[in-house]
C-alpha cells in the first residue's frame, strides 16, 4: 500500500503523552464547580409561535451553538406552551436554530455578553421542508421518527467517538450490537440482525460493499460524517426492503453555499493499539467556478494507522490495519434548488488475527485449546489480511418546484474491491490474493416530496440499480454475478392534533444472474433468478400528553436470497467451516410489531420499545455432515431456511438529575429462535446494560467540560443453539469506562476540543459472544483515547 | 423557463452519468486458475537390500477442495515382513493440465514444511531421512521398516505448514497449519 510510510506512529507518542499531561494539569489548576457559577453563566427563554395562527408550537428542536462553527451545541425541544430554555450559556454571541416538521427553520443570533435574553421566534409553515428525508447537519427530522425508533448522534455525539469505526460509534446505541474482529472489524448488528439484513446508507446511498460477509465491515470514513442515525426495525419503504433489522444513516451536512473557509484538525490517539488518526476538513462556499458561479466545497482527509491490539495477558498478533481516506464535495445552492456531487475514497489494509485462520478442523481445535501465542507489538500487517477500497461518486439534486413540493434526483457509483489473503499456500502466492471481488454499482432515485394534499406529507419515488460482480482470486468464494432491482414506492403522513399515521407501501424486483464457474474440482452453474416483492408499513403515533409519545407498527419487509447464499462452496479460514449453498433458497420474509414509549422532557428523556418479528424461511447456516478433503475434515454448513422469530426490549433514559449531573442508560434484550427446531439462533447478542453518569458544567476557560463514569454489563450467552464449536456460550462481563473532556477549551485564543476516555479501566478479561475471536483469544484490555479537535476559520461567529 | 431549462441540463447530465458509468459494470468469474490445491498424494516404498515389487499407493480427491470427499486408495501396500523400504511421499495438483507437481515446492520451502507420519495397527517404523535447509527433518523422504509380526494398518500422512511460526526440531504433531492429512492402510505379509 502505498502509505507505509505512516507506520510507525511511535514518533507521535512523545508529543501525544506531553499533550495529555498538559490536559490534566490544565484540568486540575482550576477547580471544575467553579463552572456553575462562572461570571457568564446566561440564560435565553424563548417562546415559538405560529406565524399564521399565532398559536404556540411544541416539540420543536431548538439547539443553541458558540465557539467556532462546529462549535459547542446544545439542544432542547419546546413544551406545550411552544418555550424553551436554556441555562448556564457563556457570555458571547449564541446562534439559536428551530427546527419543527412543517415549518422553514428559523435561526437567530443572540448576544449574551451583557445579559440574559427572552427572545419570540415566528415560524411560519413551509411544505418544502415538510419532510426532509434530506438531512442537515445538526438533527434529522423524517416522518418516520415519530412512528419509529430512531436515535441521532449528531456531530458532538460523534466527536465523542471519533476515530472508532462505524460499528463502533453506534455500538452503544438501542438495539445495537456490533459482530467485532479486533480492533479493526465492528459490523453492525440491528435487533439481533446483521450483513445484508442491516442497511448503511452512506450520503444518501445505499452502501454496496460486499455487505453480505459477517466478516465485511462497512467501508466508509467514521470522521466523514455529521450525524450518523440508527433506524432500529424494518425501515423498507424509503431505504430498500432487505432493511429486516434496520438502517444505520451516515449523514453529511450540504456543504455551505456561502461563508468563509472553516474547518478542523481532527488528531486521535488510542493506547491499546497504539493508534494515531488524523483528519482534517476544510469547507466553505463562494467559490467561483467558471459557468457555474458560486459553489460550495468540502474537503476531508482521514488517515489512520494502529498496530497489534492487546488483550490483557498478550498481543492479538496481526490485528493492525491502516486506513486512508479522502472525499470531496462541491454543491451549489439556488432559487431552484440544489445540486451537490460527491467524490470519496476508502481504503483499508487490515490483519485478521493469525490464530482465527485454521487449515483444517485439528488446527481449529488445537487453536481453541492452545493458549494464545504471544506475540510482539507491531504495527505490521502479514497475512491473513484483507485490502479493501470503495469508491463512490454521488450526484444529488433537488429542484424546487413551483407549488412547494420536491423532486430529488441520486445518482450513485460505487466501485467495491475487496482482496483477501490466505494464510495458507506457498510462498509464491503470498502476494496473489485468494479471494479478489470486483463490485460496480449504479443506481438512481428518484423522489417526490409532495406539497400537502388533503392534508398528507409524503414522498413518492422510485429507484434503480444495476451491480456487476467480478470474481478474480485464486480460490473460489461466490461466482460473478449481475443483479438488477427497480423499486417503487410511496410514503405517507397524516396528522391531525396528537394524533399521527405514517403508511408506506413499496414493490421491488431483484433479478439475479450468475456467471458459470468450473475448474476441474468445483462447479458453479450459470442462472438467473428473480424475485418481486412487497413491503411496507403502517404505523401510529398519539402525543397523549405534552413530551409524552406512544408509538405502534407494524412492518413487512423481505428480501431474496443473496449470491453467497446461494452459491458458497469453501472454507472458511477463520472458522476452518465449509459454506455451502443452495441455490434455490426463496425470499425471506418478514412481518414486524413494534411499540415505543418516549418522552422528552426538560431533565428526562426516555425511550422504550418492544417489538416481535416473525420472519419466514429465515436463511441461515444449519450443520450437516463434516467435509473431507485431503486437507482432511472440515465441520459443514449449508445455507437453510426455517420459520423462526427474534423479539426483545430495549431502553434509553437520560436524566439531568441536576443541571451538572447527567444519568444514562441504555438496556438491549433480544431472543431469537428457530420456530421448527425451537433453538436460539446463531449470533444473537448477549442481554447488556450500559450505565453512565457525568458532571458537566461550563467554565471561561475550559470551555464545557464533562467528566464521567460508566460500566457495561453483559450477561453471559446461554442462548445458543447446540451441535457446534462455534456456539460455545461466553460468560457474562463488566467493564468500567471513564471520560474527561472538554469543548471550547481556551487554548493560544483558539477554541478546540480535547477529551480522554479509558474503555475497559480494569483492563478485565471477557469474551463477547459476537467477538469472532472468541473461540481463540480475549477481547481487548484497557484502551485510553486521547481527542483532540481544533478548529480553524478565518473568520469566527 | 430560465429555471426549467437549468432543469433540464441538470437532470440530463444526471442522465448522461448514468449510462456513462453503467459500462464499467461488467461481470465476470475468472479465478486465476492456480488454485492452491493438492489432488493426489502418493506413497512409493522401495524395498531395500531384496528383490520386491515397488509398491506405490495413492488417494485423489476429484474435485480438490470441494465438497465431495477424496476417493478410496488406489492401490495396496503389501511389505514384506522384517524388512526395510526406502519411501517417498508425492503432492500433485492433477486438477491442472499437465499435472503440477507440488512437492517442488514444499521442498522449496522446506524450512517452513515437514511431513508427519504416524502409525496405527501393525508394526511399521517410519524414519525421515530427508533434512530442510537448517538440517531439521523434512520428512518427503523416509525409511519404512516393517515390523517382524504380521497384520495391517494405517499410516497417517500430514503435511504441516509453519509459516510464519517457528518449525520445531522434532514433531509428532502438526502444531501449525494442516495442508494434507490423509490415511493409507497397509498390511505386514506373513
Amino acid at each position: 500500500m502505498a502509505y507505509h510510510y505512516l507506520y510507525d506512529m511511535t514518533v507521535f507518542r512523545p508529543r501525544v503523552r506531553t499533550l495529555l499531561i498538559a490536559m490534566i494539569a490544565a484540568l486540575l489548576a482550576s477547580p471544575p464547580f467553579d463552572a456553575a457559577q462562572a461570571q457568564g453563566a446566561r440564560h435565553v427563554h424563548g417562546v415559538l409561535e405560529d406565524s399564521a395562527s399565532g398559536k404556540p408550537l411544541r416539540n420543536a428542536d431548538v439547539s443553541v451553538e458558540w465557539g467556532v462553527p462546529p462549535g459547542v451545541v446544545r439542544r432542547a425541544r419546546s413544551d406545550s406552551h411552544g418555550h424553551f430554555d436554556f441555562r448556564d450559556l457563556p457570555a458571547q454571541r449564541v446562534l439559536l436554530r428551530v427546527r419543527l416538521l412543517g415549518y422553514a427553520p428559523v435561526q437567530r443570533v443572540v448576544d449574551l455578553s451583557l445579559e440574559d435574553v427572552l427572545v419570540k421566534l415566528v415560524m411560519s409553515q413551509s411544505t418544502v421542508t415538510l419532510n426532509q428525508v434530506a438531512i442537515t447537519a445538526d438533527t434529522v427530522v423524517d416522518a418516520l421518527e415519530r412512528v419509529t425508533a430512531i436515535t441521532t448522534l449528531d456531530a458532538r455525539a460523534l466527536d465523542a467517538t471519533r476515530g472508532q469505526t462505524l460499528g463502533e460509534t453506534i455500538k452503544n446505541l438501542p438495539g445495537v450490537s456490533v459482530i467485532q474482529l479486533g480492533p479493526s472489524i465492528a459490523k453492525p448488528v440491528i435487533r439481533g440482525l446483521n450483513s445484508q439484513r442491516v442497511l448503511v446508507l452512506n450520503a444518501g446511498l445505499r452502501q454496496e460493499d460486499q455487505q453480505w460477509g459477517t466478516e465485511h465491515a462497512p467501508n466508509l470514513d467514521s470522521f466523514d460524517a455529521d450525524a450518523v442515525s440508527v433506524v432500529r426495525g424494518a425501515a423498507t419503504v424509503l431505504y430498500g426492503p432487505d432493511a429486516l433489522g434496520g438502517v444505520v444513516r451516515v449523514d453529511h451536512a450540504s456543504v455551505p453555499d456561502s461563508g468563509p473557509l472553516r474547518g478542523d484538525v481532527a488528531l486521535n490517539g488510542f493506547s491499546n493499539s497504539r493508534q494515531g488518526a488524523m483528519s482534517i476538513g476544510v469547507q466553505g462556499g463562494g467559490l467561483a467556478l467558471p459557468l457555474i458561479g458560486r459553489t460550495g466545497y468540502r474537503v476531508r482527509l482521514t488517515t489512520r494507522v494502529a498496530g497489534n491490539g492487546a488483550a490483557p495477558d498478550y498481543y492479538l498478533s496481526n490485528t493492525g490495519f491502516r486506513e486512508l481516506n479522502g472525499s470531496a464535495t462541491l454543491g451549489v445552492q439556488r432559487n431552484w434548488g440544489t445540486s451537490e456531487l460527491l467524490v470519496s475514497r476508502f481504503a483499508t489494509e487490515l490483519g485478521v488475527l493469525s490464530q482465527a485462520h485454521a487449515g483444517n478442523f485439528d488446527d481449529l481445535q488445537r487453536a481453541m485449546t492452545t493458549p494464545p501465542r504471544d506475540s510482539s507489538f507491531s504495527y505490521g500487517i502479514d497475512n491473513p489480511n484483507q485490502r479493501v477500497e470503495h469508491t463512490t461518486a454521488r450526484l444529488r439534486n433537488t429542484f424546487r418546484m413551483r407549488d412547494a413540493s420536491e423532486i430529488e434526483v441520486v445518482y450513485g457509483f460505487q466501485y467495491n474491491h475487496r482482496r483477501e489473503y490466505d494464510g495458507h499456500g506457498p510462498l509464491r502466492f503470498q502476494n496473489v490474493p485468494a479471494f479478489n471481488l470486483k463490485l460496480f454499482t449504479n443506481s438512481l432515485d428518484v423522489r417526490w416530496r409532495h406539497s400537502t394534499w388533503r392534508g398528507l406529507f409524503g414522498t413518492v419515488g422510485a429507484s434503480a440499480m444495476i451491480q456487476g460482480n467480478q470474481t478474480l482470486g485464486k480460490a473460489f468464494l461466490i461466482p460473478g454475478f449481475d443483479l438488477q432491482q427497480g423499486a417503487l414506492y410511496a410514503q405517507e403522513e397524516w396528522s391531525a392534533g396528537r394524533f399521527s399515521i405514517t403508511g408506506g407501501a413499496r414493490a421491488d424486483i431483484f433479478s439475479q444472474t450468475t456467471l458459470a464457474f468450473a475448474d476441474a474440482g468445483i462447479r458453479s452453474p450459470a442462472g438467473t433468478k428473480s424475485w418481486t416483492g412487497f413491503s411496507g408499513s403502517l404505523g401510529t403515533a398519539y402525543r397523549f400528553a405534552d413530551g409524552w409519545n406512544a408509538s405502534l407498527r407494524v412492518a413487512r419487509a423481505w428480501r431474496p436470497p443473496t449470491v453467497n447464499e446461494r452459491y458458497a462452496q469453501g472454507v472458511h479460514h477463520g472458522t476452518a467451516q465449509y459454506e455451502l449453498g443452495d441455490a434455490t433458497l426463496e425470499a425471506e420474509r418478514s412481518l414486524g410489531v413494534e411499540s415505543g414509549l418516549r418522552y422528552a422532557g426538560r431533565a428526562l428523556s426516555l425511550d422504550v420499545a418492544a417489538y416481535y418479528n416473525t420472519i419466514s424461511d429465515f436463511i441461515f447456516l444449519q450443520p450437516r455432515q463434516p467435509v473431507f478433503t485431503l486437507r482432511g475434515a472440515f465441520p459443514a454448513f449449508n445455507y437453510a431456511q426455517a420459520n423462526a422469530h427474534l423479539r426483545g426490549v430495549e431502553l434509553a433514559g437520560t436524566w439531568s438529575a441536576r443541571t451538572w449531573l447527567e444519568l444514562q442508560s441504555t438496556v438491549n434484550v433480544v431472543r431469537g429462535v428457530n420456530r421448527e427446531t425451537d433453538q436460539p439462533l446463531f449470533d444473537m447478542p448477549a442481554d447488556r446494560a450500559l450505565l453512565q453518569a457525568r458532571i458537566v458544567g461550563t467554565h471561561a476557560q475550559l470551555g464545557s467540560w464533562h467528566a464521567g463514569l460508566g460500566t457495561h454489563l453483559v450477561r453471559q450467552q446461554d442462548g445458543v443453539p447446540e451441535g457446534t464449536v462455534y456456539t460455545l456460550p461466553t460468560n457474562g462481563y463488566a467493564l468500567m469506562n471513564a471520560e474527561l473532556g472538554t469543548t471550547g477549551l481556551r487554548v493560544m485564543g483558539r477554541a478546540i476540543d480535547v477529551s480522554m476516555s479509558m474503555n475497559n479501566a480494569l483492563d478485565t478479561r471477557f469474551r463477547d459472544y459476537l467477538s469472532r475471536y472468541r473461540l481463540f483469544v480475549n477481547d481487548a484490555g484497557r484502551d485510553v483515547v486521547l481527542r483532540v479537535r481544533i478548529p480553524f476559520s478565518n473568520q469566527s461567529l | 423557463m430560465h429555471n426549467n431549462v437549468r432543469k433540464l441540463v441538470y437532470g440530463a447530465a444526471t442522465a448522461a452519468a448514468l449510462i456513462g458509468a453503467t459500462a464499467c459494470g461488467d461481470s465476470s468469474t475468472e479465478p486465476g486458475g492456480e488454485q492452491e490445491v493438492i489432488s493426489r498424494v502418493t506413497l512409493t516404498l522401495s524395498p531395500v537390500g531384496f528383490t520386491a515389487p515397488v509398491q506405490t499407493v495413492f488417494i485423489d480427491d476429484p474435485d480438490g477442495a470441494g465438497p465431495q470427499s477424496p476417493g478410496a486408495q488406489v492401490g495396496t501396500l503389501s511389505l514384506v515382513r522384517g524388512s526395510t523400504y526406502t519411501g517417498v511421499v508425492k503432492f500433485e495438483n492433477r486438477l491442472e493440465n499437465p499435472p503440477e507437481d507440488i512437492t517442488e515446492e514444499v521442498e522449496e520451502e522446506s524450512n517452513e514444511h515437514r511431513v508427519i507420519y504416524t502409525v496405527t495397527g501393525a508394526g511399521l517404523t517410519i524414519t525421515t531421512t530427508d533434512v530442510d535447509r537448517q538440517g531439521r527433518p523434512l520428512g518427503i523422504r523416509f525409511n519404512a521398516a516393517a515390523g517382524t509380526t504380521a497384520g495391517t494398518g494405517a499410516v497417517r500422512v500430514v503435511l504441516c505448514h509453519y509459516g510464519d511460526s517457528p518449525k520445531p526440531a522434532t514433531a509428532t504433531s502438526c502444531t501449525a497449519d494442516t495442508d494434507i492429512d490423509v490415511a493409507f492402510n497397509f498390511s505386514i505379509l506373513n
